[in-house]
């Protein structure tokens, strides 16, 4: 059966014993009822599990369709056997809603009840059981449940693009309003544009200004309206739990049997990222100003008019990543099949991503523009995020106490070093914990060894201290690099930190310390010597320290981490702007074609954020806060780059529409001082580093801070 | 007759071992990490132009850096205190740094303008480099406009600026001789070769 069907048949042909609900249903008005009750079933059970997909399949019963189209097929991977389906056009005859739906034709030697090509497989997510089984029969069943498009309604739907490859299959990518986008669909023989053309007559479809194969659903003109329907359509979803259509699509990213007792379930990240989104959408119910105005650096009158992407938050990664990840193996990431168009018959979907650059037309004109909001990786990975809300108090003194063994050693580094990184630290804990971070105390060392470091440090350190005080003022005549490092520490200690009750007023004695333990540094390691940036660096660890020798030691382990940031020849700090690029590339492509196109590739607009790590960014207690989750290194030794991508991410809307050049770019990241939340940030940047996975890892630069 | 191109923005680089040069003292002002400017408005006769006055990180270790940020500069500012030596010493180093790194497309007329600051420091007691051979060095550079400035007390600053303002668009409007508004592919043809001959 091909082509257009403008029918009344029913929708589901197979009947469901387990529900008691035999009779295919044809009339379309009297199963009101059992629709709510769907719904609520698939409420609490938020897993697309048999009795909720049976329950969705009844739901759906009621409903004609307008539009249905055989052997469109579903390609999970290169090396993957295709999946053959169904799409169809739903339409719910009790209040005329439409929904788009393509189901795999049910396996010939399943058990199931669907033993014919034109009924439907029964949907189950697997289980741990099917997880198991290693037979190629199951892990292709499982795919055709994985891919599985339930019912959407095309409310949720965001886009449309074509793509008609002059060599392979035409096939369409849909872009939900979630962000999350259903796996390519391709046409075994035409037909594409049929679809769009029935589309079109049950909803609003224009054709976007900017690329003639991208289809806009719901497109509505005004597009401050727009996004706002589309945040209030994300906190219907949020108030819902996870509604039908988000889970039905949802489903599509889960990954079967992964769930056993002790990892969390992998929904939560999902609904971790509703709560995402219920943020957002708080923030457009509290005013529009405030999102769009003060949030975003834009007034409300200078919204941009081209508001396509406005709740993307993440793009595809390019198909380097994809490459990538594929070799995690099948089980890995099933969702990044999704994007896998580019087998040897299609082409690939992203694959004018240059000539998008060249063109300037950077909005989504590819599906890889469009990305989901999350990404498998996280939905799939095994490690949770915790929320903001779910984040631990800084660790406290009692709870830093138990850290210890009887004879002074600390015990749990791994967990020391997880707890600071997701809570933070208590201020009358920071003195002590902050040693170990810094590489001052050994972890392992007991309360007598660390006696005897504390006692060797302070001689070698007054040692240091000695050699530039015993300089004398004739001496100093003769010794100008001494006089040039001196009166640089000199002009930069009076001007760092000085608001600060503790370096402010005149003749401060922390201050004094200051110049002090620079002079002492620029002696310790004399060829690096003093730069600008060290004083900021140096200032919070004093401020913790609160002692002269223990805050120069500390700095001593940092500087070992940083040194490369204040090289000559600046090979520290263009390695990790690279690395940087490298990242936004991966993460945000649209947003790096954005800085390719303005000439700002070398990144040095954020030069400031990671020469003294954000250190001018945030108050004070928040640099310190921040600065211990890094010094954590508890998910990788370079999380300040996924901070600086996130934040960008952030923002990557003000910066393209409001199409910043280089210099009104680094203002405007100069003016994020002060303004960034810096648990969003970080909650962010965890979400990025779950999801860049070992691509990211790949980019990041090989030694350094 | 092509209309002048009525620019608005002018780009305008801060260097030297001097800073302060456009602000107060203040507890919360502090070194420039990077690069970061401020705006500044000046009336030019009926002219209102906004000036974008950028500062970057003093130290020369961070001089690589100027490739990005003088990249457009309308005029580079030279300033030196007029109490240390060295610091008036190491303008040639900074205007030859810049116009390396800004590579502007007609080096030997760039507008520069040099700023001898910190007058006000103990009086003037303190001084070691004269108003004369501020000037000679100006002059030699094929006449550098000079000004004495305060930045502190907020002395002759505007003036300077005024100035700054004035040398931009001077270097503008011979800009305008040749290249009008409306430019076609055959006119731009003729005006390179005009501009070859001059």
């Amino acid at each position: 059966m091909t082509g257009l069907v403008m029918t009344s048949r029913p929708v589901v042909s197979h009947e469901t014993p387990e529900i008691g609900h035999q009779k295919p249903v044809s009339d379309g008005f009297s199963h009101t009822t059992r629709c709510t009750e769907a719904k609520a079933s698939e409420l609490s059970n938020l897993q697309p599990s048999l009795a909720a997909l049976c329950n969705e399949e009844k739901t759906y019963q009621s409903a004609v369709v307008v539009y249905a189209k055989e052997n469109i097929f579903v390609q999970p991977g290169i090396k993957c056997k295709r999946i053959s389906g169904r799409l169809s056009l739903l339409k719910k005859a009790v209040d005329d809603v439409m929904f788009l739906a393509w189901l795999p034709y049910a396996l010939n030697n399943t058990s199931d009840s669907a033993t014919d090509d034109n009924k439907f497989v029964v949907i189950s997510d697997g289980g741990p059981a099917l997880s198991e089984a290693s037979s190629t029969a199951e892990s292709e069943k499982r795919d055709r449940t994985l891919y599985a498009v339930h019912p959407v309604p095309i409310s949720d739907m965001r886009a449309v693009r074509r793509h008609t490859p002059t060599i392979g299959w035409h096939h369409i990518i849909i872009v939900l309003h979630t962000g999350l986008s259903l796996p390519p669909l391709y046409f075994t023989n035409g037909g594409v544009k049929d679809f769009l053309t029935v589309l079109k007559q049950h909803t609003c479809l224009v054709r976007s200004p900017d690329d003639p194969n991208l289809y806009l659903v719901n497109d509505i003109a005004d597009p401050l309206q727009r996004s706002m329907t589309a945040l209030d359509l994300l906190e219907v979803q949020n108030r819902a739990g996870w509604s039908e259509s988000a889970g039905g699509s949802a489903s599509l990213f889960v990954r079967g049997g992964k769930d056993d007792l002790d990892t969390p379930s992998p929904r939560d990240y999902s609904l971790g990222v509703l709560e995402h989104f219920s943020r957002v959408t708080k923030l457009a119910r509290d005013t529009t100003a405030h999102i769009f105005g003060k949030d975003q650096g834009l007034d409300a009158s200078t919204w941009p008019c081209e508001g396509e992407e406005t709740l993307i938050k993440l793009n595809y990664p390019p198909q380097g990543m994809l490459a990538v990840n594929c070799a995690d193996g099948e089980d890995e990431a099933p969702v990044l099949r999704v994007v896998q168009s580019d087998d040897d018959e299609a082409a690939p979907c992203d694959s004018d991503s240059q000539s998008r650059c060249d063109d300037g037309e950077s909005a989504s004109t590819s599906v890889g523009s469009f990305e989901l909001l999350e990404s498998e990786r996280i939905v799939s990975s095994s490690k949770r995020i915790p929320s903001r809300a779910q984040r631990p108090f800084p660790l406290s003194v009692e709870e830093w106490c138990a850290f210890f063994e009887p004879d002074g050693r600390l015990a749990d580094e791994r967990g020391f070093r997880e707890r600071a990184f997701y809570g933070g630290i208590d201020q009358n804990v920071r003195k002590e914990a902050w040693k170990y971070l810094l590489g001052y105390m050994p972890f392992n060392s007991t309360v007598a060894e660390r006696e005897q470091i504390r006692e060797a440090k302070k001689t070698e350190y007054d040692a240091l201290k000695a050699q530039w005080q015993s300089i004398s003022a004739s001496q100093e005549k003769r010794f100008t690099k001494f006089r040039e490092r001196r009166m640089r520490i000199d002009k930069d200690v009076v001007r760092t930190d000085r608001l600060l009750p503790f370096y402010a007023e005149e003749d401060n004695s922390n201050v004094e310390l200051l110049r002090s333990i620079l002079m002492t540094y620029t002696f310790y390691n004399f060829d690096l010597g003093y730069c600008q940036g060290m004083s900021d660096l140096l200032s919070p660890i004093l401020y913790v320290m609160e002692d002269e020798v223990d805050a120069f030691w500390c700095f001593v382990g940092l500087m070992d981490v940083m040194e490369s940031n204040f090289h000559r020849d600046q090979n520290g700090m263009h390695s990790q702007l690279q690395s940087l690029k490298k990242l936004v590339q991966l993460l945000d492509p649209q947003l790096h074609c954005y800085l390719e196109k303005m000439d700002c590739l070398n990144y040095f607009f954020c030069y400031r954020w990671v020469l003294i790590t954000f250190k001018r960014e945030f108050e004070y207690s928040l640099v310190l806060r921040l600065w211990e989750a890094l010094w954590s290194k508890h998910l990788c030794e370079h999380f300040h780059l996924f901070v600086c991508a996130a934040v960008l991410q952030k923002h990557r809307r003000a910066i393209i529409h409001g199409e910043m050049e280089f210099d009104t770019l680094l203002r405007f990241i100069n003016d994020l001082s002060g303004k960034i939340d810096l648990e969003v940030a970080l909650y962010d940047a965890e979400m990025l580093f779950q999801y860049a996975g070992e691509a990211g890892q790949e980019v990041l630069p090989t030694s350094g801070p | 007759m092509a209309t002048a191109r009525k620019r608005t923005l002018l780009k305008v680089i801060i260097l030297g071992d001097s800073g302060y040069v456009n602000k107060k003292f203040s507890n919360a002002y502090k070194a420039t990490i990077g690069a970061d400017f401020l705006t500044k408005e000046v009336q030019v006769d009926d002219r209102l132009i906004t000036m974008q006055i950028w500062d970057t990180a003093g130290q020369e270790r961070f001089q690589s850096l100027g490739v990005a940020f003088y990249r457009g500069a309308d005029c580079c500012v030279l300033v030196y205190d007029v109490n240390t030596t060295k610091t008036f010493e190491n303008l040639d180093n900074w205007r030859d740094e810049f116009l390396i790194q800004a590579s502007p497309s007609d080096p030997d007329n760039f507008p520069f303008v040099v700023l001898g600051n910190k007058i006000d420091l103990e009086g003037g007691n303190n001084r070691v480099v004269s108003e004369k051979k501020a000037k000679a060095w100006c002059a030699q550079k094929g006449g550098i406009p000079y000004f004495e400035t305060s930045a502190k007390e907020d002395y002759n600053v505007d003036q300077a600026f005024k100035c700054i303002a004035h040398n931009a668009l001077k270097n503008e409007e011979a800009e305008d001789i040749y290249l009008p508004d409306v430019i076609d592919v055959n006119a731009t043809a003729t005006t390179k070769k005009a501009s070859g001959c001059c």
